[in-house]
């Protein structure tokens, strides 16, 4: 068996008093479409950017592709694209100079470079109106191109921090179109979202992260039937991911009888 | 529906909560407490220059009154129209304004909607210093006369009210057309060309100055009928046809300023009653780009920067990019040439014969105006810097490539500047040449080195695109004013030192002594960057990837 394309062991992070990430260690094997799933708060985002060296952990290890981050962190990130929450645009860059520009970053050759780029504006139908600033685009145009931006290089993993928000369905449709071709042609994709439908249709393992601790991780199929550790019950058997996410987050919480003024 | 009958009081009064606790929250932050103690030192300022402003205009009516010079009482109302109407927008325009219509998602009347948005904005500095001084000017035209004073009460009052209700009018119609991006900047441009016509203003003053007396008063009589019909001239004529006893006139003027100020209103009614309807502040923003277009992208290739790397190149395109849409920088670019024109202007004054420093005084200019650039050069890219920290390429190459680019734009304006002088005046002498070059090549990586070090230890988010309130953080400005004082003394005293040897090259082989040790910290501390620059990811983008 391969080893993980992604571990991390003990991963903390502090913010002063305040613990987002306590004790994370995840694994998610080479080709693996991982959804990386938690409440409003939860951990989520400082996890995937601990693991994309956009931040330091305040302790524990991390491993992509068998590197350490801490060792060896640009041979890392020259195997790994990212789209991160806040899609690292250059607001005052066309479209196809911010692709030129990121595959240059990359290290990818002026020729090869504006190959892909034109080929990925294409796909993500952004060719139109060449000479439109990014700070022009809308969001789903701006998810679009940080996508491409994220995948000029051909990584080997793909980290998203809820690439499908603020996506209507066209944008969105294109972007699992792509996301589906990578991860059967072996790319391992990390993506964190809220959307559990959507973590239901794409990915093949998930992660649950509350109040900064993993709480559950495993194939759909072992969550669902409630065999991964520390969640086995026979009570949980067989649910849907929704079921289980909010039976594990503590999310069932009834409205019915507060707020009766609503009506 | 119970709530909905909430009374138009009890609506102000949840607004002037809402503000307050708006104000308490932000002193949570050490950020608010010590915008809190600048608040405190600006009001100072503010009660100084109302009570000056005050007593001045005040001893000035008095004298004008006293001294039956009534023909020129419009020029204190003058001076206080002006400030009331253009201080508050040179102060807001160029900043990304808050939509205050989102109001309008409260069950508003439109009444009461009109009455929050005449008076939500209104209690500023322009609007305090101009009834103090109104003040000051009715105070002195009554002391001069006492019978005037009813008169110059009605000419206050209606020239107070008429004030109030054009800022506001002036005030909703630039926040409508600021909503764009676009219209933000071509408001930058025109804030530019307004900056270039000051700094040339000295020279055709000076022009004008020489004029025959005849010239100047048929222009005056041209201007004069003008002058009267306008506000400040109809409140000042109020009080003069009073004194001369024609009262019918008097009253006459105070309508014609009712009437300037009912238009005004009226055309506030407009805009705002627009909104109420729900067009909304940001009607005029285009909507975002959409619709698919397939096929037949074409992407140029990016440039290429002999013997170096291709994300060196890539960063260096990517800056000259953003330099050459961005108004500042223009501004930036074209400073040279008004700087030619600034010392052309005021040679005589400044220099006496001594135009040989033209050329090293604007290149010290020069590199001063790029210090806003330089000194947060990560401020710009926003929440691009995220890429940066992703990427593969370490942060020296990033700042190389970043101060690569700041170079070539101190070399075009230098060139430019190195133009102008030879056209203006008279081409730099060699030994100038060398002494500029020499003192540039010694400021000029220290400037490098500590920007690059302030970029990352006190970054700050800016957009390139607008003018006004886009400044470093009030640290980076200290220490760069700070240090731009040193290099400057270092010019000095090598200056010094060519007076004692009778020849400039000595301060030119002083200087380039100091460039030695000035380039090698310079490299010294570009190779440490990258590890400063890891161990403060956290605060670069928390800084800059902020809305």
């Amino acid at each position: 068996m391969d080893s993980p394309a992604i571990i991390s062991e003990g991963l903390t992070r502090r913010f002063g008093d305040f613990t987002a990430v306590q004790d994370v260690n995840l694994s998610v094997a080479p080709g693996q479409f991982y959804g990386f799933l938690g409440p409003n708060g939860a951990g989520k985002s400082t996890t995937i950017k601990m693991l994309t060296g956009l931040m330091a952990p305040t302790s524990g290890r991390m491993q992509i592709l068998g590197l350490d981050l801490a060792t060896h962190l640009i041979e890392v990130k020259r195997q790994i694209g990212v789209v991160p929450e806040g899609m690292a645009l250059f607001g005052r860059l066309t479209g196809s100079e911010y692709l030129n520009f990121a595959g240059r970053m990359y290290g990818l050759g002026r020729r090869t470079t504006a190959k892909r780029a034109a080929e990925l504006l294409d796909f993500m139908e952004l060719s139109q109106q060449p000479k439109t600033l990014i700070t022009d685009y809308s969001h789903g145009m701006q998810k679009k191109l940080a996508m491409a931006a994220a995948v000029i290089h051909g990584p080997k993993v793909l980290f998203l921090d809820e690439p499908f928000e603020g996506v209507d369905a066209v944008a969105s449709g294109t972007l699992k179109t792509m996301l589906q071709r990578m991860a059967s042609g072996g790319v391992t994709i990390f993506l964190t979202s809220h959307v559990l439908e959507i973590v239901e249709r794409l990915c093949t393992h998930v992660g649950i992260i509350n109040q900064g601790k993993l709480v559950a991780q495993g194939s759909l199929d072992e969550l669902r039937s409630g065999v991964v550790a520390g969640t086995t019950n026979q009570a949980i058997e067989k649910m849907t991911l929704e079921e289980f996410f909010l039976h594990t987050v503590g999310g069932n919480r009834s409205a019915a009888q507060e707020l009766s003024w609503l009506g | 529906m119970a709530g909905l009958d909430a009374g138009l009081a009890a609506q102000l009064r949840a607004i002037g909560i809402v503000r307050w606790r708006l104000f308490v929250n932000s002193l949570r932050s050490i950020r608010g407490r010590l915008n809190l103690v600048s608040r405190g030192l600006a009001a100072l300022l503010i009660v100084g220059a109302a009570i000056g402003g005050a007593t001045t205009l005040g001893a000035v009516a008095w004298g004008m009154v006293n001294e039956h010079q009534l023909q020129w009482l419009s020029v204190p109302f003058w001076m206080i129209f002006f400030f009331w109407q253009l201080f508050p927008v040179m102060a807001t325009a160029f900043t990304q304004n808050i939509d205050a219509s989102s109001l309008l998602r409260f069950p508003l009347s439109y009444p009461g909607y009109f009455l929050v948005r005449l008076v939500y904005g209104a209690l500023d500095i322009a609007t305090a210093l101009g009834l103090t001084w109104s003040a000051g000017v009715l105070i002195g035209i009554s002391a001069a006369d006492l019978r005037l004073a009813p008169w110059a009460l009605l000419a206050v009052a209606s020239f107070v009210v008429f004030n109030l209700a054009l800022a506001r009018m002036v005030f909703v119609w630039i926040e409508h057309w600021l909503s764009t991006r676009r219209s933000r900047e071509i408001m930058g441009v025109l804030f530019l060309l307004m900056m270039i016509c000051f700094q040339v203003a000295g020279p055709v003053l000076g022009r004008y100055s020489r004029w025959p007396a005849p010239h100047k008063l048929t222009v005056l009589a041209k201007l004069l009928p003008l002058v009267r019909s306008l506000p400040p001239g109809l409140a000042a004529g109020l009080v003069t046809k009073a004194t001369q006893g024609q009262h019918s006139s008097a009253i006459f003027s105070a309508v014609l300023l009712a009437a300037y100020t009912a238009g005004a209103l009226w055309v506030l009614h407009l805009r705002l009653h627009g909104q109420y309807r729900g067009e909304g502040a940001s009607v005029g923003e285009r909507p975002k780009t959409a619709g698919p277009v397939y096929g037949g992208a074409s992407v140029r290739r990016g440039w290429r920067l002999p013997l170096l790397p291709g994300p060196v190149s890539a960063v260096y395109e990517k800056e000259l990019r953003y330099f050459s849409r961005s108004g500042p920088m223009l501004f930036t670019l074209v400073m040279p040439v008004i700087m030619v024109f600034v010392l052309w202007g005021g040679r005589r004054a400044l220099m006496g014969q001594q135009t040989n420093f033209v050329f090293p005084v604007g290149a010290a200019y020069c590199l001063l105006v790029m210090t806003n650039i330089v000194y947060n050069s990560f401020g710009g890219d926003g929440g691009g810097i995220q890429f940066f920290l992703f990427s593969p390429i370490s942060f020296r190459q990033i700042a190389a490539a970043k101060n690569l680019a700041q170079l070539t734009v101190l070399a075009l304006d230098v060139s430019i500047l190195w133009l102008g002088v030879r056209l203006v005046f008279q081409p730099p002498r060699l030994r100038v040449l060398a002494f500029t070059f020499a003192w540039l090549l010694f400021a000029t990586p220290i400037n490098f080195t500590a920007g690059n070090l302030l970029s990352i230890y006190s970054p700050k988010r800016i957009d390139y695109a607008v003018f006004g309130r886009q400044r470093a953080s009030e640290s980076t400005i200290l220490i760069s004013l700070a240090l731009q004082l040193i290099l400057l003394g270092m010019g000095a005293l090598s200056l010094g030192i060519a007076r004692h040897y009778h020849s400039l090259w000595a301060a030119t082989g002083f200087l380039s002594a100091l460039a030695l040790p000035s380039i090698t910290a310079y490299f010294i501390f570009l190779s440490r960057i990258s590890g400063i620059a890891l161990s403060r990811r956290d605060v670069l983008t928390a800084e800059l990837c902020k809305a």
